[in-house]
């Protein structure tokens, strides 16, 4: 498609010339680590800043083995989808019931979600923390996971039911007329219709699980049951690590936000954007 | 959400919202009103609260620490505009059908994926005082800026990188999609009297995306109070000094390095009124659009 254009050829070599300084800006402080993460700790200090001539490996074997960021890694492995899972099925049920059915509390309820979906973790920590003490599950997963879908869902929440609510009612009125059953409806007719969002809100729900902070650095106080996010941020911390092993581990950790983005590029780009107000 | 006709569904819409309605009261509406109450108390987080009144709110308002997080935070704020007109300039220079303009789109985007945690610690080693942004900037300008290490250049590196950079790819996604429903016919109009890139800009393309800036500077103001933790948690940890707390840092050391959870609750409450504040505009907002 040929776009009208208020921009001539000349202007237009300067403004990718712009955007290539803005590309390099961007991409430099990534470019840091990623070289860093290839050199001895001899190395780095003789030449921090230029491409390694002997790269090595053992910086990753480190980070991965003794800072222990692949037990890490698998902890995320297996909270996340559990969380992941538990939390589509609460949007899609009150995103259904918002969406599609009648009753008499669905405003005053609806906009309580609304309002409670910006709300900074630290506000709810302490308070979250002494529940989850109290409920004995400090230190495991069903904690932090709990806590997780609880504290997404609203999101989620609303944009399934703004999916729902554009889909034709006849669909509902047809197969109650056929006689299914409130739960029936929702499982056989309606969630096989919204997959396309469902795609979407999962994407949504794994990233914010997978880089969540606050929560599971207050509930998983002990080094065994850490997240790879909570690992990263703890080893900001740790004394003599060094930047190559640092940059390693965070080289490690950048794998799977970007294959989800290769893979998924279109789905990710959709969710980046939804629930935002069309403009 | 318009109920047509009379029939209720009766108990099963309830059955649905459960789960959820639980959750939130349990890890959300109690949450805050337990803030509310302790933020009236002397207390450690266990064992028993101990009345005092309005002493924390007193103690608050001539605590050093709670004025400069909101003035950092106050800093953040002035990042928003810096932030809309940077986003929707690159943006409408993109929609010009750029060669390579899905690639710049993916590439601003890297950021966003990343997460605050991963970028925090990007970023603790590409700022620091002998990190390779100095090393650059030294070699052309001469001096060692302190990125990291001075409490006022600390927190604008915060806002440049959170507020500005890191929202530049979601924005670019955001605006490209809302300009994209703009009348071609209305662009070839103004070019054809002669409008230049900025003209239309301002007259064309910002007018009708307007709806859409709005939304982004709600959505700003939503990262800027509520989403900064866990960048300054591993950029700074809240220092030098006092240098990049903000509220939600504040409550995090009251709370959680210094055991005193009254207090910290007072902090919270404070941090209440604000999102609360936002979160009413935001849905104000949201109704105005769908009516």
């Amino acid at each position: 498609m040929k776009k009208a254009t208020a921009i001539n050829k000349g202007a237009r070599v300067l403004v990718q010339m712009f955007l290539l300084a803005l590309v390099v800006a961007s991409v430099l402080p990534l470019y840091n680590v990623v070289v860093a993460s290839l050199k001895s700790a001899d190395e780095f200090s003789a030449n921090p800043f230029l491409p390694s001539k002997s790269p090595i490996s053992d910086n990753f074997v480190y980070a991965a083995i003794a800072s222990h960021l692949l037990s890490y890694a698998i902890n995320s492995i297996i909270l996340v989808p559990i969380g992941l899972v538990l939390y589509l099925a609460v949007c899609i049920m009150a995103g259904y019931a918002f969406g599609k059915m009648r009753f008499r509390l669905k405003r005053p309820l609806f906009l309580l979600v609304l309002f409670l979906t910006i709300f900074p973790q630290l506000l709810l920590a302490t308070q979250v923390f002494r529940l989850i003490s109290l409920m004995h599950l400090t230190n495991s997963a069903l904690g932090v996971i709990l806590t997780w879908v609880a504290y997404f869902s609203p999101f989620g929440t609303y944009i399934m039911t703004t999916y729902f609510t554009d889909m034709p009612y006849e669909l509902v009125e047809a197969a109650r007329m056929d006689g299914a059953s409130p739960v029936r409806i929702l499982v056989s007719v309606m969630t096989p219709m919204a997959m396309p969002m469902i795609a979407t809100v999962a994407i949504i729900g794994f990233q914010s699980m997978w880089n969540e902070l606050p929560f599971s650095l207050l509930i998983l106080q002990n080094q065994a049951s850490r997240t790879l996010t909570l690992g990263i941020a703890m080893m900001r911390g740790e004394y003599g690590l060094g930047v190559p092993r640092t940059s390693a581990a965070l080289v490690i950790a950048m794998v799977v936000p970007l294959v989800m983005f290769l893979v998924f590029q279109r789905r990710v780009t959709l969710g980046a954007t939804a629930g935002a107000i069309k403009g | 959400m318009r109920n047509r006709g009379l029939e209720q569904d009766d108990i099963a819409p309830y059955l649905f919202l459960a789960p959820l309605l639980l959750l939130l009261a349990a890890f959300i509406v109690f949450p805050v009103a337990m803030n509310l109450l302790a933020s009236f108390t002397e207390w450690k987080g266990y064992g028993p609260m101990k009345w005092i009144g309005s002493a924390n709110y007193r103690a608050v308002v001539r605590d050093e620490a709670f004025w400069m997080s909101l003035k950092n935070t106050g800093v953040l704020v002035l990042y928003i505009p810096v932030s809309t007109i940077v986003t929707v300039f690159v943006a409408a220079l993109l929609r010009e059908g750029l060669r390579g303009w899905k690639a710049y789109r993916a590439i601003f985007y890297i950021p966003n994926l990343l997460g605050p945690v991963i970028l925090g610690v990007i970023f603790s080693i590409y700022l620091r005082d002998d990190g390779m942004l100095n090393f650059s900037q030294k070699w052309a300008t001469g001096v060692t800026l302190r990125f990291l290490t001075s409490p006022r250049l600390a927190m604008n590196s915060i806002g440049v990188i959170q507020v500005v950079w890191v929202h530049l790819g979601f924005g670019l996604i955001y605006f490209l999609a809302a300009m994209n429903g703009i009348d071609q016919g209305v662009y070839e109009a103004a070019i054809i009297d002669g409008a230049g890139f900025f003209q239309t800009l301002w007259r064309v393309t910002v007018p009708s995306i307007r709806f859409a800036i709005e939304f982004w500077v709600v959505f700003n103001f939503i990262e800027v109070f509520a989403r900064m933790f866990s960048f300054i948690y591993t950029l700074t940890r809240g220092g030098p000094g006092y240098g990049t707390f903000t509220l939600e840092y504040g409550i995090f050391s009251q709370g959680f390095e210094k055991f005193r959870v009254g207090y910290s609750s007072t902090w919270s409450t404070v941090l209440f009124l604000f999102c609360a504040a936002i979160s009413v505009a935001q849905i104000r907002m949201m109704r105005r659009r769908n009516s």
